[in-house]
């Protein structure tokens, strides 16, 4: 029986290994570096997306907006092509706020979901916890939001991914594509537990 | 000096009386809805640019798309995107047809009864021809240039939604020129109508999408 429960132990220790090791980066003792996401921090800008979401086997299109209203004070707007409303949320610091959703899509299991996902776009700052390094130019910074761990990847100290991790697993990818300065011209949210992806293309 | 000023007081007056929206009385009302009704009768077909301006408060700019309508008599609508992004949908008797940069689907998820019924009213108010929708109260006014029908909901659903619809028409054929959807929280999309061209022959393959 104390057999059967160190392997036990063991097994499960080797599924929970952690999401760095397992894609061999190495620790670094001091962490140097902070997390800045530059992609939606400037306050005169409108973004504006044409969003693709998937989910299933099912699709429909908006456009996707941001506004950097203030220091940490975000709007975030998705409408259809036809310029119907279908949700609007405010982040101020840690608060989110539901301005509108349509009745149809009023789930607290989607809002959370969105929440979550457009909290990772938009924040500026994360404390790091811990840096990791890999062979070439390759950083990961370990940040935690809520209950959620969250890694940054940043080649020639460029933010290029933000990974959503659980149990050493790929959650969520946040891919930054077609950077142009401090612009993503296309984002890529992937939900690997969930059918659910969103595709962005700046407008 | 005096009459001067009164004169450019008095020219203020007129023009600012002028380019002020009265109310049409009940006459004025049944004589628009009859040049509405007699230019929907020998409207066949329906070819027209637009342009939408979504406002939206808290941007600095309005979100500016541009496209092309094509109607075909009697309910037949493409409404395309062309402007900066690729994106139609054409409208048949029961069912959408849509077309997202070449991803091609008849389900929308984003297409809520609510949302047909809106898009619906956008598309047909191209023909001008919503007065018999039982949806809404209608408010009548004139201008200068243009009449303008103003569409308040009555039921409470669509009223969350939109607090009113409005139209304005030409003077002369009582064409739709422009549409404004406005938001409760005064959020709108606006869509202006250009380069009109009317029964001119329309291939049904435009509505395959």
């Amino acid at each position: 029986m104390r057999y059967f429960l160190i392997s036990g132990m063991v097994l499960l220790l080797m599924a929970c290994g952690s999401y760095p090791k397992k894609n061999n980066f190495q620790k670094v003792e001091k962490a140097t570096m902070d997390i800045i996401n530059p992609y939606f921090s400037d306050r005169a800008r409108d973004y504006v997306y044409k969003a693709k979401i998937t989910f299933a086997d099912k699709s429909f299109g908006g456009l996707f907006v941001v506004k950097k209203l203030d220091e940490d004070q975000y709007r975030v707007v998705f409408t259809t092509e036809m310029g119907n409303k279908l949700m609007d949320f405010s982040f101020e610091g840690n608060t989110f706020k539901v301005n509108y959703i349509l009745e149809e899509m009023d789930k607290k299991i989607l809002i959370d979901l969105l929440r979550k996902d457009f909290y990772v776009l938009i924040r500026e700052r994360s404390t790091v916890i811990h840096q990791y390094a890999k062979q070439g130019d390759t950083t990961l910074l370990e940040t935690r939001a809520g209950k959620g761990t969250y890694f940054y990847y940043l080649y020639d100290n460029k933010l290029q991914k933000v990974i959503g991790a659980g149990n050493g697993k790929e959650k969520t990818i946040y891919d930054f594509l077609e950077i142009d300065g401090y612009l993503a011209k296309e984002i890529d949210i992937i939900h690997k537990r969930i059918k659910l992806s969103i595709h962005l293309k700046a407008i | 000096m005096r009459n001067i000023l009164f004169s450019i007081l008095l020219l203020g007056h007129i023009s600012l009386l002028l380019g002020q929206e009265s109310p049409m009385n009940g006459t004025e009302i049944i004589g628009f809805k009859d040049l509405v009704n007699e230019t929907s009768k020998t409207t066949q077909t329906i070819q027209s640019d637009f342009v939408q301006y979504k406002h939206l408060d808290f941007l600095s700019n309005d979100i500016v798309t541009h496209g092309k309508m094509v109607f075909k008599s009697p309910n037949k609508v493409r409404w395309e995107y062309t402007e900066p992004f690729r994106y139609s949908i054409v409208f048949l008797e029961d069912k959408l047809l849509i077309n997202d940069g070449g991803s091609k689907s008849n389900v929308d998820m984003g297409n809520s009864a609510l949302f047909q019924k809106l898009n619906q009213l956008i598309v047909n108010s191209v023909k001008g021809d919503l007065f018999q929708d039982s949806d809404f109260n209608m408010e009548y006014f004139k201008a200068q240039d243009y009449y303008k029908v103003v569409f308040t909901p009555r039921d409470e659903k669509i009223k969350s939604y939109i607090a009113t619809f409005i139209l304005i028409f030409d003077k002369v054929q009582a064409a739709v020129q422009e549409v404004k959807m406005v938001e409760p929280s005064g959020d709108f999309t606006r869509i202006v109508f250009t380069d009109r061209k009317i029964n001119q022959t329309v291939n049904d393959a435009v509505f395959s999408n």
